[in-house]
């Protein structure tokens, strides 16, 4: 998160040098080549794969046919349960993609205090 | 063919592990030695797994709705054992399970016993507890906390069908989350400790909204309506099994900003049980009494809208409890840590390990708040729990002997 991170520079009330992480060195070099491909398909954030798009989408089409007609059946809410269901499984792929986009992210996730995951600032 | 795990000397009288297949209504005898050179005689023609380990797992519960945060509460607490979970590998790669050097989380979703067209035929939701098995459930939920390895079901969120079982063996820690870990009362008996988010349906419709309006076909009709809709089963079916959580997360709008509606700050509560064998309630300043305390002012700087702490013992359910709730957000590292360094009872091993886990995983949604702030605590008290459980059991055969 962008406001812990540039907070870090002034840590008033703490001393336990292990709290910081380490990612963030003041007065080294940065090294742009590897994380930038990273950071952009984060910002953007990935797409939702078509297939179950699709079924979110046609699952809500479904839902409100449905419940056209008799909106406390059992088969509206079951209609909508799956609409929740197929919503949950598209957000789980979506983060799955932002996961797999990157080896080094994922790599680095877990392991931010190895050489090859340290970012340098000037 | 069977796969001996059991490598080392020290293993050799050690209990070796069968899979359970109760619920496929197979029987299987498996004769197994574990002398390595006498070689591989077993009986029985079928694919199994056979596994030697004393491990008897700590069995924990995680019950919440879904989209409420339970993967990534997964997640932190994960982390506090230290190493990622990953799905199997190898295996299907729609399985809900994950594992890490640790702990193996399963989905309860795998025993649906009505597929997505067998619910929709007969009208219930998968809340419903018609449409979930929870006899095979509590068999193989028993065989593994018995230490032994299960063949369980998957259920496959995207086709909604239920795919071939996968083998699960007994990890040191088992989750099983979803949404009724407590519901059947032979399941909620093997559970060694159990958590409940419980949502406010303000948040829950922010959430929702926040995961699903750049989905294409959903508008705030759609997602209010599908709310809506699972909310009787939800009410009947899930939200009851709260009373018997030892930990409960509660998630409410914030009450710093008057009339907030947008579900961005949130007051968080963590109800904590008082007696719970291996569980001791976190404090702030001073354990019993009762507390309110905002940490802004002339030692620390917080930014709009604040944070307000509270502490202090209540009943929930006929039951005795502690609360810590915390309104507001972290925006600054300072803010973290001043007010990890002043609760008490947190289970950590090192001064600044919460603040240390909430930074690890910043990009976690809630990492600066109290969902976050709560999941990691009841996380490190999880790790508390299983280490005074194995401590236990270590010092049980010592005693015996003594006798």
């Amino acid at each position: 998160m962008a406001s812990t991170v540039a907070s870090l520079s002034t840590p008033a009330t703490f001393a336990a040098a292990d709290v910081v992480p380490r990612r963030k060195v003041a007065g080294r070099v940065w090294f742009p080549t590897a994380r930038r491909g990273g950071f952009a398909v984060r910002s953007s954030g990935p797409s939702t794969p078509p297939g179950i798009s699709d079924k979110v989408s046609e699952s809500i089409k479904k839902a409100e046919e449905t419940c056209a007609d008799e909106q406390v059946s059992g088969e509206c809410a079951a209609a909508w349960d799956e609409v929740e269901e197929l919503s949950a499984a598209a957000s789980h792929a979506r983060d799955k993609l932002k996961e797999s986009s990157d080896p080094l992210e994922n790599y680095c996730k877990e392991n931010p205090e190895t050489d090859e995951c340290r970012i340098y600032d000037n | 063919m069977a796969i001996c795990s059991a490598h080392t000397t020290t293993s050799l009288h050690s209990p070796c592990a069968t899979v359970s297949n109760t619920g496929f209504r197979q029987k299987q005898v498996i004769f197994f030695t574990s002398n390595r050179r006498s070689g591989r005689r077993h009986g029985g023609a079928r694919t199994f797994q056979v596994s030697c380990s004393v491990e008897k797992p700590v069995v924990i519960g995680l019950a919440a709705d879904s989209g409420c945060g339970k993967s990534t509460f997964m997640r932190r607490l994960t982390s506090v054992f230290g190493g990622a979970a990953e799905p199997p590998k190898g295996g299907n790669p729609d399985s809900n399970t994950l594992i890490s050097d640790t702990t193996t989380v399963i989905c309860l979703d795998d025993y649906h016993s009505l597929d997505r067209t067998g619910r929709k035929e007969k009208g219930v939701t998968a809340l419903d507890p018609r449409a979930n098995n929870f006899d095979l459930m509590y068999e193989q939920v028993k065989a593994i906390k018995e230490g032994q390895a299960i063949e369980k079901p998957i259920y496959n969120h995207v086709t909604g069908l239920l795919d071939p079982p996968e083998v699960i063996t007994p990890p040191k820690i088992f989750v099983i989350e979803g949404l009724h870990p407590m519901f059947d009362e032979r399941v909620r008996d093997l559970l060694d400790f159990s958590i409940y988010l419980d949502i406010s349906d303000e948040v829950k419709f922010a959430w929702k909204i926040q995961r699903d309006m750049a989905e294409r076909g959903h508008s705030l009709e759609s997602i209010q309506a599908s709310i809506e809709a699972r909310k009787p089963d939800f009410d009947a079916f899930i939200d009851p099994q709260k009373q018997y959580a030892d930990a409960v997360i509660e998630v409410l709008p914030t009450q710093l900003i008057p009339d907030d509606n947008e579900g961005k700050v949130l007051r968080v509560k963590l109800i904590m049980k008082e007696g719970v064998k291996h569980f001791n309630p976190v404090y702030l300043f001073d354990e019993g009494s009762s507390i309110s305390w905002v940490p802004c002012g002339r030692k620390l700087t917080c930014s709009y809208p604040g944070i307000k702490f509270a502490y202090g013992p209540d009943t929930y359910f006929g039951h005795e409890v502690s609360v810590l709730e915390m309104d507001g957000q972290f925006d600054r590292l300072d803010e973290l840590i001043y007010v990890e360094s002043h609760l008490s009872n947190l289970s950590t091993k090192f001064y600044g390990e919460v603040t240390q886990q909430m930074l690890k995983h910043a990009d976690f949604p809630g990492s600066n708040n109290g969902t976050g702030l709560f999941q990691t605590i009841v996380g490190l008290k999880i790790r508390d729990l299983y280490e005074q459980i194995v401590a236990e059991r270590a010092d049980a055969p010592a005693e015996a002997a003594k006798v």
